[in-house]
């Protein structure tokens, strides 16, 4: 199944994109980030389904919040940088 | 035992508070540190605390809530953020050793005293008004006085410092749980409180709340950027490394839900009539002197006393003989003793929660009228 992971700079501001997702009605999962994406060092994604990225990326506008980075994988170790 | 000590630690808790810390500690691990579930566990504890208490204070984002130790390890984070060798500071007449003993240690630093008459609001607005003028690089203010209760008019101070442009830090020790807060209004650099006082946490525990860039007391590991040799740039995790209290964090999170529950307004209203209770009967009392605001308005949940020709300290000693819990002496601050002249003497400070009841204030007034009749 294809997701995608919305890296974030931190454990914080990842727990506030998730939650700012859910409060919209999208399902959504903070998990540490894997390490072939993670950057500097640990950090922290959220991961949501396919579908939600359009409507995800509208609602992190309007609540002002910036994804570091976004990820598409299929769940089988690859990821593959999404331009935004 | 009647305890009257709040201003020092918050004894009694709301139950929720100590069990939430014990299922921590087999629980919880840390934040940030693991995917696992005690791990998670832990996260979303530390998260909802974080949002609760931007909730509270009116924090707009809760990455600007800070975990810190207790107040004075907030406060050293913001002093040492914004004060430097040969800065120029004003402090109000009645800060603690939390916020002068980190003063002294920088070096150079002009420290003016913005003093005014205890109960006095409009004279400390025109004390830091006078200094503000001079001129001066930043501006402490305590919001409460942890030793007579006096509550400093910290929004007309506030509204001062924005219009001097002067960054403000508030010790509100005494006031976070106590009385209405809004970081937001305030526009203040930097907020710093403990958890364990008018929160109802556990010792060991504290917030800082950031609208100002801060420099790291601590450096170490933050669970991000972990390759990087440099302290992350953003908050929360430029100011927490190492491990959380995640225990004690968990028992904040379930104080914090007590007074949202409870309203700070009800909790307010409860303290200043305990207070005027205490303060109206013993003024009755041959003897004594109480420290009591004429304006109700001016006080919160602290009152301090003297009894004419006894030690505060042996005084307290018989109290705590007769089953009543005060703190007597200088009380960390002894520069709020020299503004209101009781620096010789120091007083007997008796400070109430939200868990007080007016039977108990009976109580301790009668045993304060037998010990002046010994």
């Amino acid at each position: 199944m294809l997701y995608y992971l919305i890296v974030c700079r931190s454990l914080t501001y990842a727990q506030r994109t998730a939650a700012a997702l859910e409060r919209a009605g999208i399902t959504a999962h903070t998990l540490r980030s894997p390490k072939s994406i993670a950057g500097e060092g640990c950090s922290h994604s959220v991961k949501i389904s396919q579908r939600s990225l359009p409507d995800a990326l509208r609602i992190l506008q309007r609540v002002g919040l910036t994804p570091k980075r976004i990820y598409i994988t299929a769940g089988d170790g690859s990821y593959q940088e999404v331009e935004l | 035992m009647i305890y009257l000590d709040s201003a020092a630690t918050t004894l009694q808790k709301p139950p929720a508070v100590a069990r939430a810390s014990a299922r921590a500690i087999h629980r919880y691990a840390s934040p940030g540190r693991g995917g696992h579930p005690p791990a998670v566990a832990a996260a979303q504890v530390a998260f909802a605390c974080r949002e609760l208490a931007a909730e509270l204070f009116h924090v707009p984002d809760p990455e600007q809530v800070v975990f810190t130790f207790n107040a004075t390890h907030g406060l050293n984070i913001a002093i040492k953020s914004l004060v430097h060798p040969g800065s120029r500071v004003v402090i109000s007449g009645y800060e603690h050793n939390a916020v002068t003993r980190p003063l002294h240690a920088i070096p150079n630093v002009d420290i003016r005293v913005a003093s005014s008459p205890l109960f006095d609001q409009q004279a400390a607005v025109r004390a830091f008004r006078t200094e503000l003028e001079r001129g001066v690089d930043v501006a402490i203010c305590t919001h409460v006085s942890n030793v007579f209760g006096f509550i400093l008019p910290v929004e007309q101070i506030a509204q001062l410092c924005r219009s001097y442009q002067v960054p403000l830090i508030l010790d509100v020790s005494q006031s976070a749980g106590c009385l209405p807060l809004d970081a937001q209004a305030l526009g203040a650099a930097f907020l710093a409180m403990p958890g364990h006082k008018g929160l109802y946490g556990p010792q060991g525990t504290g917030l800082l709340l950031c609208s100002a860039d801060a420099s790291p007391l601590l450096e170490g590991g933050t669970g991000s950027e972990s390759i990087r040799q440099e302290m992350p740039e953003f908050l929360p995790d430029r100011l927490e490394a190492g491990t959380h209290n995640i225990a004690g964090i968990a028992g904040l999170l379930e104080g914090l839900r007590y007074i949202k529950r409870r309203g700070v307004e009800a909790i307010a209203a409860h303290e200043r009539s305990l207070i005027r209770q205490m303060g109206v009967g013993a003024s009755q009392i041959p003897g004594l002197q109480i420290y009591l605001a004429e304006n109700p308005l001016a006080q919160a949940g602290v009152l301090s006393l003297r009894f004419e020709g006894q030690d505060c300290e042996e005084l307290g000693e018989k109290l705590g003989d007769r089953g009543f819990a005060l703190r007597a002496g200088l009380h960390c601050a002894p520069l709020a003793h020299k503004t209101a002249g009781t620096l010789d003497t120091g007083t007997l400070r008796a400070s109430v929660s939200d868990f007080n009841t007016h039977q108990e204030i009976q109580q301790f007034l009668r045993v304060l009228k037998t010990l002046s009749k010994a």
